[in-house]
């Protein structure tokens, strides 16, 4: 299958502002073409992900930027939205359908704790079934008691990530907390607390896609898209929101392991080739989970990959270098496209601080409702 | 024990018998005859292989806590728990050892404990617009 290029890329930072999600938008895909060095009348093609915003936001977003009578798709997905959205844009440019595509993500949500219609049934809402992080803390709950992780080594992933944010002015909060300020926060759901869940906010990311062919014809500097993959979770192998049972009889393998698995044989290697990583961190507790799941440790072993500071910068398998969903808040449809930015941007050696040295390959996840999962691998 | 007042379920098919008498209220299960999986309540197809040969099976009131944890804020949206809220526990019970269900936990937040033993409650949350009582449910220690 031909190869396709990340040749631009931009964002709106994250957090909460007092603009319209389509100037939010709009600024981030106006920033991706600038860094192209493409016009908007060239794109071909264009998808928007979004979970929160109303129909036809896509439409509304890129109109700002002229209405160029091109196919505009909005793609709901989740929290792996922006994954789906990149691969539908990948898979326009396989099928020979465009040379110049824009992948946009964009999201401008209220404070507090989702809208819980949107994810759970009446009845589930009615019984206090309907708040995300329950779902998250009783996983953590359970791999706390099977493999003795700690409350500590959860909040080192918070502190981790908290710190490496205060370089990044795409982070909403870009603040280092101390230890024992995480682990004083107050609770949310037992074990998870405060200053370990991210909160939902504003924010905006796209990319510039295109073909071999194009890459030569515009001369462009591009990082190529290695994998791109997204499948919502196996019967009874995912205890995500809004799930009412689980089986207590099948094991099977979750949706990072699946989605991982088809990645990693796309790309041609695995975790163990790979720089970087950007991870699904809405509550620390996952962060961990989703280092035994990506195969960056045994399992049960997350807790320790953190307290020995493999996942720092300037470990062997960093992993969110860009302060992670927990500083930079999630939109949940730029959450990924998000990574990605940040992603391209290691792979071009541009981090500064928070840079890790020599990074060649680069891996993206995200992990959300209904057990939406995607991943993209990026290679210089 | 009969009662004049009507009782409907939370969630249709959520129940196996009658609802006049809560002592005799139990989950109810769909068992899927292919592939052998147990589902909360009624389906249209087996969740996990499809099979549209499934039989509805009361499901034991008694269980295991698999996990838990406690909601410590109000949750949002239409939630009809106490007006003055209280943490709660709210965890996933190994029933039969077959299926996980995610309940509401009655015992106090600092007893609960995985692998403690539970029984099913149910119990009439509301009354509804046309005055009929709305059945939910949750677990309790043993023996509560």
């Amino acid at each position: 299958m031909s190869d396709v290029y990340i040749i631009g890329s931009g964002y709106h930072p994250f957090g909460r502002f007092d603009k319209s999600y389509q100037q939010i938008g709009s600024e981030a895909a106006a920033a991706a073409l600038a860094d192209a060095g493409v016009e908007w009348r060239d794109v071909q093609a264009a998808y928007m992900a979004r979970m929160y915003l109303p129909a036809t936001s896509g439409a509304r977003i890129l109109r700002c930027l002229g209405a160029t009578d091109i196919s505009v798709i909005d793609i709901e997905a989740a929290c792996a939205s922006g994954g789906a959205a990149l691969l539908q844009g990948m898979m326009a440019i396989r099928a020979g359908e465009a040379d110049l595509v824009l992948v946009a993500g964009t999201e401008k949500m209220p404070r507090g704790f989702m809208d819980p219609s949107m994810i759970y049934s009446p009845w589930q809402i009615e019984l206090g079934m309907s708040m995300n992080p329950a779902y998250w803390s009783m996983r953590a709950m359970r791999h706390m008691h099977e493999y003795g992780t700690t409350h500590e080594q959860i909040a080192m992933v918070a502190h981790k990530n908290h710190l490496n944010s205060v370089h990044n002015p795409m982070a909403m909060y870009q603040k280092e907390f101390s230890m024992e300020q995480i682990l004083n926060s107050p609770l949310v759901c037992d074990p998870i607390r405060l200053l370990e869940i991210c909160a939902p906010n504003d924010g905006a990311a796209a990319v510039v896609l295109a073909s071999e062919r194009k890459v030569h014809e515009l001369g462009a500097s591009a990082i190529r898209i290695a994998a791109a993959a997204h499948t919502i979770s196996r019967y009874s192998s995912d205890f995500r929101c809004p799930a009412e049972t689980m089986s207590a009889t099948m094991d099977n393998l979750g949706p990072t392991e699946v989605t991982a698995a088809r990645a990693f044989e796309a790309a041609g290697f695995d975790a163990s080739e790979i720089d970087c990583f950007e991870v699904q961190d809405t509550d620390a507790f996952c962060e961990i989970e989703i280092y035994e799941e990506l195969g960056l440790c045994p399992v049960g072993e997350g807790g320790r990959l953190v307290e020995e500071g493999h996942t720092s910068i300037g470990g062997a398998t960093p992993v969110n270098m860009s302060g992670g969903l927990i500083s930079k808040g999630e939109p949940v449809g730029a959450s990924h496209l998000g990574q990605v930015v940040e992603l391209v941007a290691q792979l071009r050696g541009t981090c500064g601080p928070r840079q890790v040295e020599g990074a060649k390959t680069a891996l993206g996840h995200v992990l959300g409702a209904g057990g939406n999962c995607a991943i993209t691998i990026l290679q210089k | 024990m009969s009662t004049d007042t009507k009782r409907i379920a939370i969630k249709d098919g959520l129940f196996a018998g009658p609802l006049d008498d809560l002592a005799e209220v139990h989950l109810c299960g769909s068992k899927c005859d292919t592939c052998g999986e147990m589902g909360l309540g009624t389906f249209e197809a087996c969740p996990n292989c499809g099979s549209e040969d499934l039989s509805l099976k009361a499901l034991g009131d008694r269980g295991t806590l698999y996990t838990y944890t406690v909601v410590r804020h109000r949750p949002p949206g239409n939630y009809r728990g106490p007006a003055e809220f209280k943490p709660f526990g709210l965890g996933l019970v190994e029933v039969d050892g077959v299926i996980r269900v995610m309940a509401p936990l009655l015992p106090d937040i600092d007893s609960l404990r995985i692998g403690m033993p539970l029984q099913l409650k149910p119990y009439v949350l509301r009354t509804d617009d046309n005055g009929a009582e709305v059945v939910a449910f949750a677990y309790a220690a043993t023996g509560e």
